[in-house]
Protein backbone atom coordinates (compact mmCIF):
# COMPACT_ATOMS: atom_id res chain seq x y z
CA UNK A 1 0.00 0.00 0.00
CA UNK A 2 1.12 3.48 -0.57
CA UNK A 3 0.19 6.39 1.34
CA UNK A 4 1.41 9.78 1.15
CA UNK A 5 0.37 13.42 1.99
CA UNK A 6 0.08 16.27 -0.12
CA UNK A 7 0.44 19.69 1.50
CA UNK A 8 1.18 21.90 -1.79
CA UNK A 9 -0.54 22.55 -5.20
CA UNK A 10 0.98 19.98 -7.74
CA UNK A 11 0.82 16.92 -9.96
CA UNK A 12 1.51 13.20 -9.23
CA UNK A 13 1.22 10.64 -11.78
CA UNK A 14 0.05 7.51 -9.92
CA UNK A 15 -0.22 3.41 -9.77
CA UNK A 16 -3.74 1.80 -11.67
CA UNK A 17 -6.74 2.45 -10.50
CA UNK A 18 -9.87 0.89 -10.63
CA UNK A 19 -12.13 2.63 -7.80
CA UNK A 20 -11.46 6.22 -6.62
CA UNK A 21 -13.02 7.70 -3.05
CA UNK A 22 -12.68 11.26 -2.24
CA UNK A 23 -14.17 12.51 0.71
CA UNK A 24 -12.84 16.53 1.50
CA UNK A 25 -14.42 19.72 2.93
CA UNK A 26 -14.80 22.66 1.31
CA UNK A 27 -13.40 23.26 -2.97
CA UNK A 28 -13.77 21.30 -5.95
CA UNK A 29 -13.24 17.72 -7.48
CA UNK A 30 -12.98 16.59 -11.14
CA UNK A 31 -12.72 13.06 -12.09
CA UNK A 32 -12.37 12.69 -15.97
CA UNK A 33 -11.66 9.04 -17.72
CA UNK A 34 -8.94 9.15 -19.81
CA UNK A 35 -6.82 6.74 -22.05
CA UNK A 36 -3.56 7.94 -20.43
CA UNK A 37 -1.87 6.96 -16.96
CA UNK A 38 -3.32 8.09 -14.33
CA UNK A 39 -2.65 11.61 -12.68
CA UNK A 40 -3.96 13.50 -9.47
CA UNK A 41 -3.46 17.37 -9.64
CA UNK A 42 -3.63 19.60 -6.93
CA UNK A 43 -4.14 23.27 -8.41
CA UNK A 44 -5.11 24.54 -4.87
CA UNK A 45 -4.81 23.49 -1.13
CA UNK A 46 -5.98 25.43 2.25
CA UNK A 47 -5.61 23.92 5.59
CA UNK A 48 -5.05 20.39 6.55
CA UNK A 49 -2.48 18.64 4.39
CA UNK A 50 -4.97 16.05 2.19
CA UNK A 51 -3.68 12.15 2.80
CA UNK A 52 -3.67 9.90 -0.26
CA UNK A 53 -3.23 6.12 0.01
CA UNK A 54 -3.39 3.48 -2.51
CA UNK A 55 -4.14 -0.35 -2.25
CA UNK A 56 -4.78 -2.76 -4.75
CA UNK A 57 -7.02 -0.81 -7.49
CA UNK A 58 -8.45 1.46 -5.29
CA UNK A 59 -7.37 4.94 -4.42
CA UNK A 60 -8.45 7.16 -1.57
CA UNK A 61 -8.23 10.36 -1.04
CA UNK A 62 -9.04 12.45 2.15
CA UNK A 63 -7.95 14.23 5.63
CA UNK A 64 -6.19 12.49 7.90
CA UNK A 65 -8.06 13.84 11.06
CA UNK A 66 -12.02 13.55 8.99
CA UNK A 67 -13.46 14.78 11.55
CA UNK A 68 -17.54 15.22 10.84
CA UNK A 69 -19.42 14.23 7.96
CA UNK A 70 -22.41 15.18 5.46
CA UNK A 71 -24.93 18.02 6.50
CA UNK A 72 -23.32 17.64 10.32
CA UNK A 73 -19.84 18.94 9.40
CA UNK A 74 -21.26 21.71 7.36
CA UNK A 75 -23.36 22.71 10.20
CA UNK A 76 -20.91 22.80 12.62
CA UNK A 77 -17.74 23.76 10.42
CA UNK A 78 -15.15 26.50 11.53
CA UNK A 79 -11.45 26.41 10.27
CA UNK A 80 -11.08 26.63 6.31
CA UNK A 81 -10.02 23.26 4.86
CA UNK A 82 -10.28 23.72 0.92
CA UNK A 83 -9.01 21.83 -2.01
CA UNK A 84 -9.28 22.19 -5.45
CA UNK A 85 -8.23 18.81 -7.12
CA UNK A 86 -8.72 16.96 -10.58
CA UNK A 87 -7.67 13.50 -11.02
CA UNK A 88 -7.49 11.44 -14.49
CA UNK A 89 -8.77 7.91 -14.33
CA UNK A 90 -9.79 4.94 -16.93
CA UNK A 91 -12.92 5.21 -18.10
CA UNK A 92 -14.00 2.20 -16.43
CA UNK A 93 -12.96 3.24 -12.92
CA UNK A 94 -15.78 3.29 -10.04
CA UNK A 95 -16.12 6.92 -8.45
CA UNK A 96 -17.31 8.15 -4.85
CA UNK A 97 -16.98 11.25 -3.92
CA UNK A 98 -18.61 12.77 -0.95
CA UNK A 99 -17.71 16.06 0.26
CA UNK A 100 -19.31 18.96 2.28
CA UNK A 101 -19.43 22.17 0.17
CA UNK A 102 -17.34 21.33 -2.74
CA UNK A 103 -18.53 21.42 -6.03
CA UNK A 104 -18.44 18.03 -7.64
CA UNK A 105 -17.69 17.18 -11.45
CA UNK A 106 -17.54 13.64 -13.42
CA UNK A 107 -16.76 13.11 -17.32
CA UNK A 108 -16.11 10.73 -19.76
CA UNK A 109 -16.54 7.43 -17.60
CA UNK A 110 -18.30 4.06 -18.36
CA UNK A 111 -18.32 2.81 -14.76
CA UNK A 112 -20.83 3.81 -11.93
CA UNK A 113 -20.20 7.15 -10.43
CA UNK A 114 -21.70 8.36 -6.76
CA UNK A 115 -21.30 12.19 -5.95
CA UNK A 116 -22.67 13.62 -2.72
CA UNK A 117 -22.21 16.71 -1.27
CA UNK A 118 -24.26 19.68 0.84
CA UNK A 119 -24.19 22.29 -0.85
CA UNK A 120 -21.62 22.38 -3.92
CA UNK A 121 -23.15 21.95 -7.63
CA UNK A 122 -22.93 18.42 -9.29
CA UNK A 123 -21.76 18.91 -13.12
CA UNK A 124 -22.19 15.09 -14.74
CA UNK A 125 -21.07 15.08 -18.48
CA UNK A 126 -20.64 12.02 -21.12
CA UNK A 127 -21.63 9.22 -18.66
CA UNK A 128 -21.99 5.69 -19.80
CA UNK A 129 -22.62 3.91 -16.01
CA UNK A 130 -25.20 4.69 -13.40
CA UNK A 131 -24.76 7.93 -12.22
CA UNK A 132 -26.15 9.08 -8.42
CA UNK A 133 -25.93 12.35 -7.43
CA UNK A 134 -27.54 13.95 -4.25
CA UNK A 135 -26.92 17.63 -3.04
CA UNK A 136 -29.10 19.62 -0.49
CA UNK A 137 -28.73 23.11 -1.72
CA UNK A 138 -26.14 23.11 -4.78
CA UNK A 139 -27.63 22.31 -8.28
CA UNK A 140 -27.31 19.36 -10.20
CA UNK A 141 -26.46 19.38 -13.95
CA UNK A 142 -26.06 16.82 -16.45
CA UNK A 143 -25.53 16.20 -20.17
CA UNK A 144 -24.75 13.48 -22.22
CA UNK A 145 -25.87 10.68 -20.03
CA UNK A 146 -26.08 6.85 -21.66
CA UNK A 147 -26.71 5.47 -18.36
CA UNK A 148 -29.18 5.42 -15.86
CA UNK A 149 -29.33 8.68 -13.57
CA UNK A 150 -30.52 9.11 -10.18
CA UNK A 151 -30.88 12.95 -8.43
CA UNK A 152 -31.56 13.76 -5.33
CA UNK A 153 -31.81 17.51 -3.95
CA UNK A 154 -33.76 19.80 -1.42
CA UNK A 155 -33.75 22.93 -3.04
CA UNK A 156 -31.19 22.48 -6.01
CA UNK A 157 -32.22 22.47 -9.13
CA UNK A 158 -31.74 19.25 -11.34
CA UNK A 159 -31.38 19.69 -15.16
CA UNK A 160 -30.02 17.47 -17.26
CA UNK A 161 -29.40 17.53 -21.15
CA UNK A 162 -29.88 14.75 -23.39
CA UNK A 163 -30.51 11.81 -20.93
CA UNK A 164 -30.45 8.27 -22.79
CA UNK A 165 -31.25 6.24 -19.77
CA UNK A 166 -33.51 5.74 -16.62
CA UNK A 167 -33.61 9.30 -14.63
CA UNK A 168 -35.14 9.04 -11.27
CA UNK A 169 -35.03 12.71 -9.80
CA UNK A 170 -36.29 14.23 -6.99
CA UNK A 171 -36.65 17.78 -5.22
CA UNK A 172 -38.54 19.92 -2.68
CA UNK A 173 -38.15 23.21 -3.73
CA UNK A 174 -35.79 22.99 -6.56
CA UNK A 175 -37.24 22.84 -10.66
CA UNK A 176 -36.51 20.23 -12.94
CA UNK A 177 -36.35 20.31 -15.92
CA UNK A 178 -35.47 17.14 -17.92
CA UNK A 179 -34.29 16.54 -21.67
CA UNK A 180 -34.39 13.04 -23.00
CA UNK A 181 -32.81 11.31 -26.11
CA UNK A 182 -34.48 9.06 -28.14
CA UNK A 183 -34.35 5.68 -26.33
CA UNK A 184 -37.29 2.90 -25.91
CA UNK A 185 -37.48 1.04 -22.80
CA UNK A 186 -36.49 3.19 -19.76
CA UNK A 187 -38.49 4.55 -16.90
CA UNK A 188 -38.52 8.25 -15.76
CA UNK A 189 -39.68 9.39 -12.08
CA UNK A 190 -39.54 12.73 -11.15
CA UNK A 191 -41.17 14.45 -8.06
CA UNK A 192 -41.26 17.82 -6.26
CA UNK A 193 -42.93 19.36 -3.50
CA UNK A 194 -43.20 23.10 -4.71
CA UNK A 195 -40.61 22.71 -7.33
CA UNK A 196 -41.76 22.61 -11.25
CA UNK A 197 -41.18 19.52 -13.04
CA UNK A 198 -40.40 20.04 -17.13
CA UNK A 199 -39.97 16.89 -19.53
CA UNK A 200 -38.97 17.47 -22.74
CA UNK A 201 -39.13 14.29 -25.23
CA UNK A 202 -39.26 13.36 -28.98
CA UNK A 203 -41.92 13.52 -30.65
CA UNK A 204 -41.98 9.54 -32.01
CA UNK A 205 -41.37 8.40 -27.74
CA UNK A 206 -42.60 5.11 -26.56
CA UNK A 207 -43.69 6.13 -23.21
CA UNK A 208 -46.74 5.50 -20.85
CA UNK A 209 -47.14 8.49 -18.94
CA UNK A 210 -48.77 9.62 -15.91
CA UNK A 211 -48.41 12.78 -14.35
CA UNK A 212 -50.15 14.80 -11.71
CA UNK A 213 -50.04 17.31 -9.11
CA UNK A 214 -52.01 18.62 -5.99
CA UNK A 215 -52.14 22.32 -6.68
CA UNK A 216 -49.79 23.31 -9.77
CA UNK A 217 -51.30 23.27 -13.40
CA UNK A 218 -50.84 19.97 -15.30
CA UNK A 219 -49.80 20.65 -19.24
CA UNK A 220 -48.99 18.43 -22.23
CA UNK A 221 -48.00 19.12 -25.87
CA UNK A 222 -48.79 15.86 -26.23
CA UNK A 223 -53.00 15.03 -27.53
CA UNK A 224 -53.51 12.09 -26.73
CA UNK A 225 -52.73 12.59 -23.06
CA UNK A 226 -56.08 12.71 -21.46
CA UNK A 227 -56.64 15.59 -19.06
CA UNK A 228 -57.75 15.47 -15.13
CA UNK A 229 -58.66 18.50 -13.42
CA UNK A 230 -60.52 18.18 -10.86
CA UNK A 231 -59.59 20.65 -7.98
CA UNK A 232 -56.68 19.80 -5.74
CA UNK A 233 -55.68 17.51 -8.34
CA UNK A 234 -54.51 17.83 -11.81
CA UNK A 235 -53.62 15.17 -13.77
CA UNK A 236 -52.05 14.01 -17.64
CA UNK A 237 -52.03 10.12 -18.15
CA UNK A 238 -51.87 8.21 -21.51
CA UNK A 239 -49.94 6.10 -23.72
CA UNK A 240 -46.93 7.60 -26.18
CA UNK A 241 -46.25 5.33 -29.15
CA UNK A 242 -46.03 1.32 -27.78
CA UNK A 243 -46.12 2.56 -24.23
CA UNK A 244 -42.70 0.60 -23.64
CA UNK A 245 -41.21 3.06 -21.28
CA UNK A 246 -42.67 4.83 -18.67
CA UNK A 247 -42.89 8.29 -17.48
CA UNK A 248 -43.94 9.53 -13.80
CA UNK A 249 -43.92 13.06 -13.06
CA UNK A 250 -46.03 14.19 -9.45
CA UNK A 251 -45.13 16.95 -8.05
CA UNK A 252 -47.23 18.98 -4.78
CA UNK A 253 -47.58 22.48 -5.49
CA UNK A 254 -45.39 22.68 -8.53
CA UNK A 255 -46.15 22.89 -12.33
CA UNK A 256 -45.58 19.77 -14.17
CA UNK A 257 -45.59 20.07 -18.15
CA UNK A 258 -44.22 17.46 -20.78
CA UNK A 259 -43.16 19.27 -24.08
CA UNK A 260 -42.23 18.05 -27.55
CA UNK A 261 -38.99 17.85 -28.95
CA UNK A 262 -39.11 17.98 -32.89
CA UNK A 263 -36.65 16.38 -34.69
CA UNK A 264 -33.43 18.07 -35.40
CA UNK A 265 -31.79 18.13 -39.13
CA UNK A 266 -28.10 19.05 -38.70
CA UNK B 1 -15.06 32.48 -14.42
CA UNK B 2 -19.06 33.34 -15.44
CA UNK B 3 -20.83 31.26 -17.43
CA UNK B 4 -21.70 33.64 -19.92
CA UNK B 5 -18.37 33.85 -20.74
CA UNK B 6 -17.26 30.42 -20.56
CA UNK B 7 -20.13 29.54 -22.51
CA UNK B 8 -18.79 31.85 -25.64
CA UNK B 9 -15.75 30.15 -25.76
CA UNK B 10 -17.01 27.43 -27.14
CA UNK B 11 -18.62 29.14 -29.53
CA UNK B 12 -15.29 30.78 -30.84
CA UNK B 13 -14.04 27.35 -30.76
CA UNK B 14 -17.20 26.68 -33.26
CA UNK B 15 -16.05 29.40 -35.43
CA UNK B 16 -12.70 28.43 -35.17
CA UNK B 17 -13.24 24.84 -36.61
CA UNK B 18 -15.76 26.47 -39.46
CA UNK B 19 -12.89 29.12 -40.37
CA UNK B 20 -10.76 25.29 -40.74
CA UNK B 21 -13.35 24.17 -43.64
CA UNK B 22 -16.99 24.10 -44.13
CA UNK B 23 -18.37 21.39 -42.42
CA UNK B 24 -21.61 19.08 -41.90
CA UNK B 25 -23.37 19.54 -38.23
CA UNK B 26 -21.90 16.03 -37.07
CA UNK B 27 -18.73 16.36 -38.42
CA UNK B 28 -18.51 19.47 -35.73
CA UNK B 29 -19.50 17.15 -33.12
CA UNK B 30 -17.28 14.56 -33.88
CA UNK B 31 -14.26 17.25 -33.64
CA UNK B 32 -15.68 19.03 -30.47
CA UNK B 33 -15.31 14.94 -28.48
CA UNK B 34 -11.54 14.69 -29.56
CA UNK B 35 -11.15 18.40 -28.50
CA UNK B 36 -12.67 17.08 -25.15
CA UNK B 37 -10.41 14.03 -25.36
CA UNK B 38 -13.14 11.42 -26.21
CA UNK B 39 -14.30 12.82 -22.35
CA UNK B 40 -17.34 14.38 -23.51
CA UNK B 41 -19.57 14.81 -26.61
CA UNK B 42 -22.05 17.44 -27.13
CA UNK B 43 -25.44 16.12 -28.55
CA UNK B 44 -26.93 17.64 -31.85
CA UNK B 45 -29.66 18.89 -29.35
CA UNK B 46 -27.07 21.31 -27.79
CA UNK B 47 -25.01 21.83 -30.70
CA UNK B 48 -28.07 22.45 -33.06
CA UNK B 49 -29.50 25.60 -31.80
CA UNK B 50 -25.42 27.79 -31.37
CA UNK B 51 -24.78 26.97 -35.09
CA UNK B 52 -28.35 28.00 -34.92
CA UNK B 53 -27.78 31.22 -33.48
CA UNK B 54 -24.59 31.83 -35.19
CA UNK B 55 -26.44 31.92 -38.32
CA UNK B 56 -28.92 34.16 -36.80
CA UNK B 57 -26.13 36.38 -35.77
CA UNK B 58 -24.46 36.43 -39.64
CA UNK B 59 -21.36 34.91 -38.74
CA UNK B 60 -22.09 31.61 -40.33
CA UNK B 61 -23.93 30.97 -43.39
CA UNK B 62 -25.72 27.20 -44.06
CA UNK B 63 -26.53 25.14 -47.31
CA UNK B 64 -28.16 22.01 -48.12
CA UNK B 65 -25.95 19.63 -49.21
CA UNK B 66 -27.78 15.95 -49.97
CA UNK B 67 -30.26 16.55 -47.10
CA UNK B 68 -28.11 17.68 -44.56
CA UNK B 69 -26.67 21.06 -43.22
CA UNK B 70 -23.28 21.88 -44.22
CA UNK B 71 -22.05 25.19 -41.98
CA UNK B 72 -20.04 28.01 -43.72
CA UNK B 73 -17.68 31.30 -41.90
CA UNK B 74 -18.49 34.40 -43.13
CA UNK B 75 -16.48 37.29 -43.48
CA UNK B 76 -18.26 38.67 -39.91
CA UNK B 77 -17.20 35.63 -38.37
CA UNK B 78 -14.06 35.62 -39.73
CA UNK B 79 -13.47 39.24 -38.09
CA UNK B 80 -15.02 38.02 -35.01
CA UNK B 81 -12.77 35.43 -35.00
CA UNK B 82 -9.52 37.49 -35.66
CA UNK B 83 -10.65 40.25 -32.80
CA UNK B 84 -10.61 37.62 -30.19
CA UNK B 85 -7.63 35.82 -31.08
CA UNK B 86 -5.80 36.28 -27.76
CA UNK B 87 -8.56 34.63 -26.11
CA UNK B 88 -8.56 31.62 -28.35
CA UNK B 89 -4.65 30.87 -27.50
CA UNK B 90 -5.40 31.44 -24.18
CA UNK B 91 -7.79 28.88 -23.84
CA UNK B 92 -5.77 26.01 -26.25
CA UNK B 93 -2.98 26.55 -23.87
CA UNK B 94 -5.28 26.27 -20.76
CA UNK B 95 -6.63 22.70 -22.17
CA UNK B 96 -3.46 21.19 -23.11
CA UNK B 97 -1.55 22.49 -20.39
CA UNK B 98 -3.66 20.08 -17.40
CA UNK B 99 -6.70 17.65 -17.16
CA UNK B 100 -7.65 20.21 -14.39
CA UNK B 101 -8.08 23.01 -17.08
CA UNK B 102 -9.76 19.77 -19.55
CA UNK B 103 -12.39 19.31 -17.04
CA UNK B 104 -12.91 22.95 -16.31
CA UNK B 105 -13.91 23.47 -19.71
CA UNK B 106 -16.04 20.37 -19.54
CA UNK B 107 -17.39 21.65 -16.53
CA UNK B 108 -18.22 25.46 -18.09
CA UNK B 109 -19.64 23.77 -21.39
CA UNK B 110 -22.06 21.95 -19.42
CA UNK B 111 -22.97 24.29 -17.56
CA UNK B 112 -23.97 26.94 -20.19
CA UNK B 113 -25.63 23.97 -22.33
CA UNK B 114 -28.09 23.75 -19.23
CA UNK B 115 -28.00 27.38 -18.58
CA UNK B 116 -29.19 27.68 -22.59
CA UNK B 117 -31.90 24.42 -21.93
CA UNK B 118 -33.50 26.15 -19.08
CA UNK B 119 -34.66 29.13 -20.58
CA UNK B 120 -35.68 26.84 -23.73
CA UNK B 121 -37.79 24.49 -21.56
CA UNK B 122 -38.83 27.05 -19.02
CA UNK B 123 -40.52 29.38 -21.46
CA UNK B 124 -41.82 26.20 -23.80
CA UNK B 125 -43.63 24.82 -20.62
CA UNK B 126 -44.68 28.49 -20.02
CA UNK B 127 -46.56 28.89 -23.36
CA UNK B 128 -48.00 25.36 -23.30
CA UNK B 129 -49.54 26.28 -19.82
CA UNK B 130 -50.96 29.39 -20.92
CA UNK B 131 -52.65 27.75 -24.31
CA UNK B 132 -53.80 25.45 -21.93
CA UNK B 133 -55.52 27.52 -19.37
CA UNK B 134 -56.65 29.42 -22.31
CA UNK B 135 -58.93 26.80 -23.60
CA UNK B 136 -60.29 25.89 -19.88
CA UNK B 137 -61.23 29.17 -19.73
CA UNK B 138 -63.52 29.29 -23.53
CA UNK B 139 -64.65 25.52 -22.14
CA UNK B 140 -66.15 27.35 -18.81
CA UNK B 141 -65.64 30.51 -17.74
CA UNK B 142 -64.67 29.49 -14.43
CA UNK B 143 -62.05 27.33 -12.73
CA UNK B 144 -58.74 28.78 -14.02
CA UNK B 145 -55.10 27.84 -11.83
CA UNK B 146 -55.54 26.73 -7.99
CA UNK B 147 -52.08 27.19 -7.70
CA UNK B 148 -52.36 26.87 -3.76
CA UNK B 149 -49.55 29.85 -3.41
CA UNK B 150 -50.32 29.82 0.38
CA UNK B 151 -48.82 26.17 0.56
CA UNK B 152 -44.95 27.54 0.01
CA UNK B 153 -45.28 30.25 2.02
CA UNK B 154 -46.41 28.21 5.00
CA UNK B 155 -44.84 24.87 4.80
CA UNK B 156 -41.40 25.66 2.23
CA UNK B 157 -41.09 29.12 4.11
CA UNK B 158 -40.85 27.64 7.06
CA UNK B 159 -38.14 24.54 6.62
CA UNK B 160 -36.00 27.15 5.44
CA UNK B 161 -36.71 28.91 8.70
CA UNK B 162 -36.32 25.83 10.60
CA UNK B 163 -32.61 24.58 8.42
CA UNK B 164 -31.55 28.81 8.99
CA UNK B 165 -32.37 28.34 12.68
CA UNK B 166 -31.11 24.93 13.41
CA UNK B 167 -27.79 25.61 11.46
CA UNK B 168 -27.41 28.95 13.58
CA UNK B 169 -28.41 26.83 16.81
CA UNK B 170 -25.97 24.42 16.64
CA UNK B 171 -23.01 26.18 15.40
CA UNK B 172 -22.88 27.73 18.70
CA UNK B 173 -22.73 24.50 20.74
CA UNK B 174 -20.38 22.16 21.61
CA UNK B 175 -22.49 18.52 20.35
CA UNK B 176 -22.33 15.79 22.23
CA UNK B 177 -23.35 12.42 21.11
CA UNK B 178 -26.45 12.27 23.16
CA UNK B 179 -27.19 15.43 22.33
CA UNK B 180 -27.08 14.27 18.38
CA UNK B 181 -29.21 11.20 19.26
CA UNK B 182 -32.07 13.38 20.72
CA UNK B 183 -31.71 15.63 18.20
CA UNK B 184 -32.28 13.01 15.74
CA UNK B 185 -35.11 11.58 17.65
CA UNK B 186 -36.65 14.53 17.50
CA UNK B 187 -36.44 14.66 13.71
CA UNK B 188 -37.58 11.15 13.25
CA UNK B 189 -40.83 12.01 15.55
CA UNK B 190 -41.23 15.14 13.47
CA UNK B 191 -40.91 13.63 10.19
CA UNK B 192 -43.40 11.03 11.39
CA UNK B 193 -46.29 13.42 12.64
CA UNK B 194 -46.18 15.25 9.09
CA UNK B 195 -46.77 11.76 7.37
CA UNK B 196 -49.67 11.41 9.72
CA UNK B 197 -51.02 14.64 8.79
CA UNK B 198 -50.43 13.69 5.02
CA UNK B 199 -51.76 10.46 5.54
CA UNK B 200 -55.61 12.22 6.27
CA UNK B 201 -55.38 13.92 3.06
CA UNK B 202 -57.63 13.42 0.35
CA UNK B 203 -55.16 13.57 -2.25
CA UNK B 204 -52.41 11.34 -1.31
CA UNK B 205 -53.72 8.20 -2.09
CA UNK B 206 -51.04 8.34 -5.36
CA UNK B 207 -47.48 9.31 -3.39
CA UNK B 208 -44.53 10.80 -4.85
CA UNK B 209 -42.22 7.87 -4.92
Amino acid sequence: MASWTIDEPGKRELDPVDRVLVQLIEGAVSVVGSDGPPTLEVSELQGEPLSVRQEGGALTVDYEHPGRSGLLAWLTSRGKRKAVLTLAVPRDCRVELQVVSASLMAGGLRAPVLAKTVSGEITLAGLGGAAEAETVSGAVQASAISGDLSAATVSGEITVAEGGGSVRAKTISGAIAIDLGPSGDRDIQLSSVSGDLTVRVPEASDLEVKLQSTSGQVASAFGQLELDRTPGRHAARGRLGSGTGRLRASSTSGHVALLRRAPEVL
Amino acid sequence: MSPVFSHGRLRLYLLKLLEESPRHGYDVIRLLEDRFMGMYAPSPGTIYPRLQRLEAEGLVTQTKEGGRKVYQITDAGRAELAARHDELDELEAEISGSVHGMAREIRDEVRGTVRDLKQELKQAAREIRREQRHENRSRRDQGGDQRWDWYDQSVDGRLWYFLDRTQKAIRRAQLTEAQVRECAAILDEALERIRNVLKQSPDTEEGSR
